[in-house]
């Protein structure tokens, strides 16, 4: 224990571990959370550009959840209204732009808190025969199609699966199976502003991970290959802890660095998100973001999905760095090879076959917590396995399986 | 107690560097001398047993000592030639790192910590980080560490190398009070370091323990082969070319040589008393006797 007490306090004392974790709070809580509230997603846009944003984030997430307090649940009748007001203000902005050349900042803001990007994702899945293809250079549907055509939401919704699944060829079992976890999902959607949510779930956690895994593979590259940096070896292999013990003592350090750099970018994510969006819209189905997900799952249970399938991933990532630290005299080459590991089919991923794909989800942090919006399955021992229940574990269960050959091949190297 | 060597040798490739190293270690202190490449690392770290030999074997007490294993490194104090340590840590910590290490009990690590550091001298900077250390404040962290756990092997290679002399006869006190019941086994290019502390000698060379004894023994072997000549400093210039100088100092417009060699070297050649560092050069030398 009071090994594992000064690894730990060892690893905290370099300074590349400090930047390391400087770095990737700044980047995921200051920039890729509260910048992102405040400033570059949710600010009003200047002007007619979206590139510059006013810095007022805050009071539009406010502003747009009132909006939708309107609205309880998702039906033809909200939808209807929906657009009718969406109608009204686009026609009143449209109005305000050609008499007076510009549109000012309230009626923008008013328009903007419609929340149109969902709706209008929603509408073109639903009801892709009222895209008017005379009306392409519209990009928003929900500006000219007919309110009263719009019917049918949740009957709309399971033929957009259904339709989806063929398209994807998924058919026979494999449908029947992602039908009967579609069918758990509960009708009316309760619905609220989604935007928020689903800047949490499809940005923010979801690529907390590939920015996790470039920290970590900095700091534990030179946990065990350091020691040959710090030409250290002869020291530690006479002592009489020297080899396994400390080994392993390295291990739990990694880990649980691992889990701190995890729970601090995770606690300040979380924070920010309690201060700009509170806990509107937490018991909202994720159908709400993405009409043909199956999950049944509500915005806090996928958020808690995605969190948990990044500290396993992270998990597993940090006994994958560990055992390339371990096994490579060299802190560069092991900070290489598992850079590689999470980076490289990220690259690659779109030109290698469907299956190597989906093998290459289940590498720690390579896969994404958003498949839970998805319908991808893996198909082992005759069974179909709906891909969020495996790609949580599986990188998992790498890690684990690294650690034992990495105090192993450490000890053994010290050795030679 | 007893630290046995058995025709140790370790061979890279086509070069020996130990080549067939026996001797019998009691208590007591042990210098091992030899020039650079003379294999003294090597042997070190095999009777470390962190280097694997090509043939032979190491005992403590009759147990071989790779099969001993943390039996063996709990007895045993190490400081290699090259001490690496953890920039970023402070001398103490560094101190309670290697206690744990060594599986010494937080308490009575910290307790000998801060007696160690008061040992080497660096008891007013043990909080400061080891990165600001001069090359001889590391290197007596190097030794403390190798003394945390009170090992009756004390393996020590190039201790007093960047120690200033205050250091040296500190150091040199240190072991000689250490070594009472202990073996003490230590290696340097500074023959005056082995003379006042060394009970026995191992001069090594090419790999060979060519000469083993205590101090006395080993320098009644250079008895009459020491001389010293008076000569003009271009005189001087010729006789370092043709015989082995061991020193050389300047008296007004002379220059004093003393010269080793087997039989009288020139006329005006006077005898004089040999020491240790005359029997290490009379022993290196290249030169014919």
């Amino acid at each position: 224990m009071e090994l594992f007490k000064l690894e730990h306090k060892k690893l905290w004392r370099k300074n590349s571990t400090r930047v390391c974790v400087l770095l990737c709070f700044f980047y995921c809580v200051i920039f890729g959370s509260v910048l992102i509230y405040q400033w570059l997603t949710f600010g009003s846009v200047k002007g007619n550009t979206s590139v510059s944003r006013y810095f007022d984030g805050y009071g539009n997430i406010r502003a747009r959840q009132d909006y939708f307090h309107k609205y309880e649940e998702l039906t033809d009748e909200s939808l209807q209204e929906w657009v009718r007001d969406y109608q009204c203000l686009h026609e009143a902005w449209e109005e305000e732009k050609r008499t007076q050349g510009a549109v000012s900042r309230e009626t923008d803001q008013q328009y903007e808190n419609t929340g149109w990007q969902t709706v209008n994702s929603m509408l073109r899945t639903l009801y892709p025969e009222l895209e008017r293809a005379d009306m392409r250079t519209v990009r928003i549907m929900s500006c000219y199609v007919e309110p009263e055509k719009l019917t049918g939401v949740y009957e709309r919704r399971e033929q957009a699966i259904e339709m989806f699944l063929d398209i994807s060829g998924q058919t026979g079992t494999e449908r029947d199976y992602l039908l009967r976890i579609g069918a758990k999902v509960k009708t009316p959607f309760s619905w609220k502003w989604v935007e928020g949510w689903s800047n949490i779930l499809g940005n923010a956690v979801s690529g907390l991970g590939s920015v996790i895994a470039l920290f970590l593979a900095i700091v534990l590259s030179s946990l065990f290959a350091g020691e040959w940096h710090d030409n250290t070896s002869p020291l530690l292999l006479t002592t009489k802890n020297g080899w396994r013990k400390l080994a392993c003592a390295k291990v739990c350090t990694g880990l649980l660095f691992t889990l701190e750099l995890f729970a601090m970018t995770a606690v300040g994510m979380i924070g920010s998100q309690l201060v700009f969006l509170g806990t509107e819209g937490w018991d909202m189905p994720i159908q709400t973001v993405k009409m043909i997900a199956i999950a049944p799952m509500n915005m806090l249970q996928a958020e808690i999905y995605e969190y948990a399938f990044t500290v396993l991933g992270a998990l597993g990532f940090a006994g994958v760095a560990m055992l390339f630290s371990a096994r490579c005299k060299n802190h560069v080459l092991a900070l290489l090879l598992s850079m590689a590991v999470v980076y490289g089919p990220m690259v690659v991923r779109n030109r290698v076959p469907a299956l190597m794909e989906k093998l290459f989800d289940l590498l720690p942090l390579v896969g994404s917590g958003a498949d839970v919006f998805r319908t991808n399955t893996f198909h082992l021992f005759g069974c179909y396995i709906w891909s969020p229940y495996l790609i949580i574990w599986v990188p998992f269960v790498i890690g684990v399986l690294c650690l034992p050959s990495a105090v192993r091949g450490w000890s053994r190297r010290m050795r030679r | 107690m007893e630290l046995s060597v058995d025709r140790l040798t370790k061979q890279y490739g086509s070069k020996i560097a130990v080549d067939c190293v026996s001797a019998v270690l009691k208590p007591g202190v042990y210098g091992l001398l030899g020039e650079n490449g003379a294999g003294k690392t090597t042997l070190m770290r095999m009777l470390c047993a962190i280097l694997e030999s090509t043939s032979g074997e190491v005992f403590w007490d009759g147990r071989e000592v790779v099969s001993m294993g943390a039996e063996y490194r709990d007895i045993l104090g190490y400081l290699p030639q090259e001490f690496g340590y953890y920039p970023n840590y402070t001398a103490r910590e560094f101190l309670l790192y290697m206690a744990a290490l060594k599986g010494i009990p937080r308490d009575t690590a910290k307790k000998r910590a801060g007696e160690l550091l008061k040992i080497v001298g660096l008891n007013d900077v043990g909080t400061k980080k080891m990165k600001t250390f001069s090359g001889g404040m590391k290197q007596r962290v190097g030794i403390a560490q190798a003394l945390l756990n009170y090992p009756k092997l004390l393996i020590l290679d190039e201790p007093t190398a960047g120690l200033d002399p205050k250091e040296r006869v500190r150091f040199r006190n240190l072991i000689s009070d250490y070594a009472e019941d202990r073996i003490v086994l230590l290696s340097t290019h500074i023959v005056s370091d082995i003379e006042a502390i060394a009970d026995e000698v191992l001069l090594m060379k090419k790999g060979k323990v060519m000469m083993q004894g205590s101090v006395s023994e080993l320098t009644e072997k250079a008895a009459g082969k020491v001389w010293e000549l008076t000569v003009s400093p271009d005189e001087a210039k010729i006789w370092q070319e043709k015989a082995s100088v061991a020193n050389l100092r300047h008296e007004g417009e002379q220059v004093v040589l003393r010269i080793l060699s087997d039989d009288k070297p020139a006329e005006g050649a006077a005898p004089c008393e040999a020491g240790l560092e005359d029997l290490y050069l009379y022993s290196m030398s290249e030169y014919p006797k």
